[in-house]
């Protein structure tokens, strides 16, 4: 997917206008190197390291696992303590202005004014932007339209679901037309139909309007499914980052064997592929041999029978996020 | 996205031609759709005055329920109705009644009320439904600041107090001028109009401040406003018994915040009224008036710099 340059959306009056993202200065949209951040004694982010290409990436922890935290600063609402982070290469905290003008924001929150209409609340968001007014009513309902609430555009958000206010909020984040845009828990509070609906329409707005997209949860599976770039954190600290594929490691072709005796059996058993110069690693009771042709599969049984154990599981590696993500955390 | 869909046409056919073969007017309804924008943006100008917009039309219910505009409406009728009234009597019985109309100083006196219920009824409601609503969050993701974000705040709720402020003396010295009962000569006039302008600026500006630095203190609007609405006075009941009944110095009158600001406009009138700061001279009041306006922007100040935006 290409970058979105700055230039598509020049600032006027007293603005500065930032320059796009040089090659020099490499592709990624943003940049993070052992940022660190803490609020009074309580440490928040401790070393977290990422690059994030255009595309979908999914940040991706537990509760409290500090994405909130990492989006807040990517839009320059606070200063990080230690380390680096560049937004299209700039300082959020210092370029904040410019770079929020050109970003969109869906918080997590869905308790948005109750008596305002949907189309007021969007369009001035817009307008918030820098739209002109008229362009930003218009396009307050094209947003609106297209996140699939037409009809209820004009319905105060008090009356309206949590899944319509998801998608109210969707709108209002893309109605300005922003390079990148950054939702927090899109899908939370709805219900499996609605959700697979909302990560679509994701997808959808990235695929067709070429908008860059972070999105935060902590459902692994359901950004997966979405998502071309990952970064994973847990207490502050990055677990994985990468493309999913890097991440799960499904770019490493390999075979996993799952033992039914100790760890301890399994290093004997990686020891003796080892002497048979396969190469292989274990960690607890798994195996995972580099190869997948049917002479792994071979060697692996061999190997086992020759320690003296038995073989629960036997199979190409295809580990989903929550495999990573559960391996990591050991 | 380019144009996904086809101009809708509307008419007896694509042509534009009915069925006789006239050129009919054909309306054509075009389909734009979500696209890409490549216009101009304002920027942080742009976004203080769609800030200022949206929390004028939110303080007076515009677009909001009706019982939201109905409490914004009695407030501005309320300030203007003893204006109209005065305007009034002088029109039918002018001879008699001059001397008997208030001065523009003295009008204050009639709105006091209305003044303390908008400063009581908008702060709050501009300042506290942002954070319980989440939309200080929203608005801190745009290229708003806290600082822009904080001045467009208090733009909103000086405008809507200049409405009560400005707008009666205003047309009471128009409606007088109109009736030959107005300042003698133009330069008078002009006197009297900068007086005006000065009055409602010292007025508007403490209020604006103080009633915003009550609803930085509290999340919950009812509570804000109700401390405004006893603070203000409140300030006049503590300083008399503290200065009457404790006999403390005079200077304590300067804490007043119910009369300080209008016996200041009673000195750009040149009037003197019974205002219990009176014994003060008029530069410890402009201190105290600066010090009470910069203490409330302090305190605003170091509430949203703390605050943790929920987002």
């Amino acid at each position: 997917m290409p970058d979105r340059k700055w230039h598509s959306c020049p600032m006027v009056g007293t603005e500065p206008r930032l320059p796009s993202t040089t090659a020099a200065q490499g592709p990624e949209l943003i940049s993070a190197r052992r940022v660190s951040k803490a609020y009074g004694s309580v440490e928040v982010l401790a070393d977290v390291t990422f690059d994030i290409q255009p595309g979908i990436t999914g940040l991706l922890g537990s509760n409290g696992a500090g994405k909130t935290t990492m989006l807040g600063m990517i839009l320059g609402l606070h200063p990080i303590d230690g380390g680096t982070l560049a937004v299209y290469g700039h300082n959020p905290w210092s370029a904040g202005t410019d770079i929020r003008g050109v970003m969109g924001y869906a918080p997590e929150h869905h308790t948005l004014p109750a008596d305002l209409r949907a189309n007021d609340f969007v369009r001035h968001v817009a307008e918030l932007h820098g739209l002109p007014r008229s362009e930003a009513t218009t396009r307050a309902s094209d947003a609106l339209w297209l996140v699939g609430l037409g009809e209820e555009r004009f319905r105060p958000m008090g009356t309206m679901s949590t899944g319509q206010r998801q998608r109210v909020k969707l709108a209002q984040a893309i109605a300005h037309d922003p390079s990148m845009i950054l939702l927090d828990e899109p899908t939370d509070g709805l219900d499996p139909v609605q959700r697979d609906s909302m990560l679509d329409l994701i997808r959808g707005i990235a695929d067709d309007f070429k908008i860059n997209v972070i999105v935060s949860s902590h459902l692994l599976h359901e950004v997966e499914r979405i998502c071309d770039g990952v970064v994973i954190i847990d207490r502050g600290r990055t677990l994985a980052s990468g493309t999913i594929d890097a991440v799960r490691g499904n770019d490493e072709i390999a075979v996993i064997v799952e033992i039914d005796s100790s760890a301890v059996q399994a290093v004997a058993v990686v020891d003796s592929l080892m002497r048979a110069g396969w190469t292989a690693s274990s960690s607890g009771r798994r195996i995972t041999i580099g190869g997948d042709d049917d002479s792994v599969f071979d060697a692996a049984r061999d190997h086992c029978v020759a320690v003296g154990v038995g073989i629960n599981r036997l199979q190409r590696r295809r580990l989903s996020l929550e495999d990573v993500f559960l391996e990591k955390l050991g | 996205m380019t144009n996904p869909l086809p101009p809708r046409t509307i008419g007896s056919n694509a042509t534009g031609l009915d069925e006789t073969g006239d050129q009919q007017s054909v309306a054509q309804i075009f389909d734009r759709g979500y696209r890409r924008y490549e216009g101009e943006r304002s920027g942080v100008r742009g976004a203080i005055r769609s800030l200022v917009n949206h929390s004028l039309r939110h303080a007076m219910g515009i677009g909001r329920s009706a019982r939201y505009k109905i409490i914004a409406l009695l407030i501005v009728v309320m300030s203007y109705v003893p204006a109209v009234v005065f305007v009034g009597v002088a029109a039918l019985i002018p001879i008699e009644t001059e001397e008997f109309l208030p001065t523009y100083a003295q009008y204050y006196g009639f709105v006091a009320a209305t003044i303390y219920l908008m400063a009581g009824f908008t702060s709050p409601e501009l300042l506290c439904s942002d954070r319980r609503n989440g939309l200080l969050g929203v608005y801190l993701a745009s290229p708003l600041t806290r600082v822009t974000y904080l001045i467009g705040k208090a733009i909103a709720v000086f405008i809507m107090l200049l409405f009560v402020t400005l707008g009666p003396p205003l047309l009471m010295l128009i409606a007088f001028s109109l009736q030959n009962m107005g300042p003698d000569g133009f330069v008078e006039w002009i006197q009297v109009f900068f007086r005006i302008i000065v009055s409602s600026l010292l007025i508007g500006g403490l209020y604006t401040a103080i009633s915003m630095a009550i609803a930085a203190s509290s999340d919950r609007v009812t509570v804000a406003t109700a401390a405004i609405l006893a603070i203000i006075p409140g300030s006049a009941v503590v300083t008399d018994r503290l200065v009457i009944d404790a006999g403390l110095a005079p200077e304590f009158n300067l804490a007043n915040l119910m009369f300080l600001p209008r016996a200041m406009v009673f000195r750009v009138h040149g009037e003197s009224g019974g205002w219990p700061v009176n014994g003060n001279p008029s530069y410890t009041m402009v201190l105290a008036w600066v010090f009470w306006f910069a203490l409330s922007v302090a305190w605003v100040w170091y509430r949203y710099r703390r605050l943790l935006v929920r987002r």
